[in-house]
């Protein structure tokens, strides 16, 4: 057997922890998600980039087909293949953009539902701090007859502010299901 | 099926049904696929004796694999008994690929080496017949391309002129490029739009790109100074564009702005500016700025951001991209972050750029299933009749503008050579042919015809 030189997202062991957050935190985490999901169907994505931490990264690593003895390697490791890499700045640019009203991928704009579930969360060692995991769905339909659909899970690490919805987001993983992306684009976000 | 009468070059028509039929999706995979140069993998790629990753020529998978003695192979990722795929990770590392229906096991260099009881139940194993269907192989500079037809020209005749060009992507620096990562997707569109455009078509950055171009400008020190100089230099170009296409008789295209590519990223900026005397010194200085966007018939395109992907086909209504992030080996760690990002952000599946040109894709695609819409032919007239040989410093037939549809000329002339299934001899002889002739002619002439449709006329 090769030694595992990446931990695989899936298999941390805080990942798979007992929740160990109170119930009313557990449920503001979980407010914090839908109301970021509302956000981002509703095209509010001035409103959705407030929730981000001045410090945060966004990212999305490349996954790929390996064999059951390298599944360890199947994402790719930070610095290297990325769908998102983002710091404020440059998410920022990526919602001007689908405000210039020429942002061809998205006229006419589609239209989401992020659906939003198997939310987790554990405590870290920071008090005002949460590593949340949460499974989502985005069905997205557009123009005359297109659809599609994108699954995944997110990792998230939030943090209490004083903000809007009570949270900020400091770091988000995405990790799409799909290797080979069997979507036309990722034009918005996850 | 013939298309000759789909595709008229010298006039500049081309009819949408080259995009739509399924007879002629079928016979591209048996004219165009099988008898091609396909981009296979890069040395960086496999840098340990077994690591393998699969490809695709055409529909066909493809394992390429590092040998124990450090060369490269590639077989058709096919078992030979009943067909299955005998390898299904995308890469990794091997010391043989087993079957797993039978057990059927290969080494590899493709041959077999184990059947299960295979002495009790078969009456001879020959090795030619029982191995895995090898690839010819050819490697250029660490690009290692496939083919499967051994009558095709050796690699560098069918690069041709193009190599010079190629070149100012892969060999601008000492070491050459490494393999930073990839991304795959689908889009519901022809493989040859993701041909065409990079072999051709510079003309649809300013419209189709503007909201990338528009929000990716640095913003000014203040709120009363402009820009940086600099970014509106990059942007002037697309205001008022010069620059040139190549086209190769074998098909390929490259296009450049005479102010090279523009880019808006001010660290990969600065260090092309550093580095262009040095570029110069390498390659000569028209060779500094010449990366703009090109392919490689058929579907090998690559941009001068380091983007570098196979187009493959699925179908005449799919393809499906496989795009590697590519980073000059002699760069400083932080260019090379720019690069990484830079690129992640234009040209993969939630680039900026890259998601306004998979729509314009998807668009035509799904017009051209109306008779109305394939039975007028499409429009590729820009800079006809203005090509010329080994001008200004440049090898080969360009025309003088970034802006021309020279390059998708020569591609789909091509395209229609191969498609006539005419063996490969008899080919390069009707393109030598070919050029000779243009080649008299604007001797003859003197001087390229003045008008963009003189020859047409």
């Amino acid at each position: 057997m090769n030694e595992p030189n990446v931990v695989h997202l899936f298999q941390r062991e805080d990942h798979l922890a007992p929740v160990n957050v109170p119930m009313q935190t557990a449920y503001e985490i979980e407010q914090f998600l839908y109301a970021e999901a509302e956000l981002l169907d509703a095209w509010k994505f001035r409103d959705w980039l407030a929730l981000m931490a001045p410090d945060v990264h966004y990212w999305a690593p490349v996954r790929e087909n390996r064999l059951a003895r390298e599944m360890e390697r199947e994402m790719y490791p930070p610095g290297t293949a990325a769908h998102f890499d983002e710091n404020l700045h440059m998410l920022g640019e990526r919602v001007n953009r689908l405000y210039t009203n020429m942002a061809w991928s998205e006229a006419p704009p589609s239209r989401t539902r992020h659906l939003v579930s198997n939310v987790r969360a554990h405590t870290t060692g920071q008090a005002d701090e949460f590593d949340v995991q949460s499974s989502f769905h985005v069905y997205r339909t557009s123009s005359e007859r297109h659809q599609d659909s994108v699954i995944g899970k997110r990792f998230d690490r939030l943090r209490r502010a004083n903000a809007p919805y009570g949270f900020q987001i400091v770091n988000r993983t995405v990790v799409f299901d799909m290797a080979t992306l069997l979507v036309k684009n990722l034009s918005l976000f996850y | 099926m013939d298309v000759s009468h789909l595709i008229d070059p010298d006039r500049g028509l081309i009819r949408g049904e080259i995009f739509h039929s399924q007879a002629i999706y079928e016979q591209e995979l048996e004219q165009i696929f099988a008898r091609s140069w396909i981009f296979l993998a890069h040395d960086k790629m496999l840098p340990q004796p077994g690591d393998f990753i699969q490809n695709y020529i055409g529909e066909d998978p493809v394992l390429v694999v590092r040998q124990p003695d450090g060369s490269v192979r590639a077989f058709l990722n096919q078992c030979r008994h009943r067909g299955m795929r005998i390898c299904r990770a995308d890469r990794g590392n091997a010391r043989n690929f087993m079957c797993s229906f039978h057990g059927w096991n290969y080494g590899l260099d493709g041959d077999v080496i184990n059947i299960p009881h295979g002495e009790a139940i078969y009456d001879a194993v020959e090795r030619a017949e029982f191995r895995a269907t090898p690839v010819r192989l050819a490697n250029y500079k660490g690009f290692i391309f496939g083919t499967w037809d051994a009558a095709a020209p050796a690699f560098e005749d069918y690069l041709g002129d193009f190599a010079w060009y190629f070149d100012a992507y892969i060999d601008r620096y000492e070491g050459g490029l490494e393999v930073v990562g990839m991304h795959k997707w689908v889009l519901p569109a022809n493989w040859k739009f993701n041909a065409e455009q990079p072999a051709s078509d510079m003309y649809h950055g300013e419209v189709s790109h503007a909201s990338a171009f528009q929000v990716m400008v640095p913003p000014p020190k203040d709120a009363h100074s402009p820009p940086p100089d600099w970014a509106m230099r990059q942007l002037g170009q697309l205001s008022n564009p010069s620059g040139f296409q190549f086209a190769s008789p074998y098909g390929h295209g490259n296009g450049w702005f005479a102010g090279g590519m523009p880019t808006m990223n001010e660290t990969i900026y600065r260090w092309q500016e550093a580095t262009a005397a040095q570029v110069a010194a390498r390659l000569g200085p028209e060779r500094v700025l010449s990366a703009g966007h090109a392919n490689i018939f058929p579907n090998f395109m690559m941009l001068s951001n380091y983007t570098f992907r196979v187009t493959h086909p699925r179908g005449p209504n799919e393809m499906e991209i496989w795009a590697w992030s590519m980073a000059p080996v002699a760069a400083p760690a932080e260019v090379k972050e720019a690069i990484r990002l830079d690129l992640l952000r234009t040209f993969s599946p939630a680039g900026m750029f890259e998601q306004d040109d998979a729509v314009n894709w998807e668009e035509e695609q799904r017009i051209l299933r109306g008779h109305m819409a394939r039975k007028a032919p499409l429009i590729y007239k820009q800079m006809l009749g203005r090509a010329r040989y080994d001008a200004d410093g440049l090898p080969g037939r360009t025309v003088p503008h970034v802006y021309a549809e020279e390059g998708a000329r020569g591609m789909y002339r091509h395209y229609m050579d191969m498609m006539s299934g005419a063996p490969w001899p008899d080919l390069t002889r009707r393109k030598q042919q070919r050029e000779d002739a243009e080649r008299r002619a604007l001797a003859a002439q003197g001087q390229p015809p003045a008008k963009p449709d003189a020859a047409a006329a």
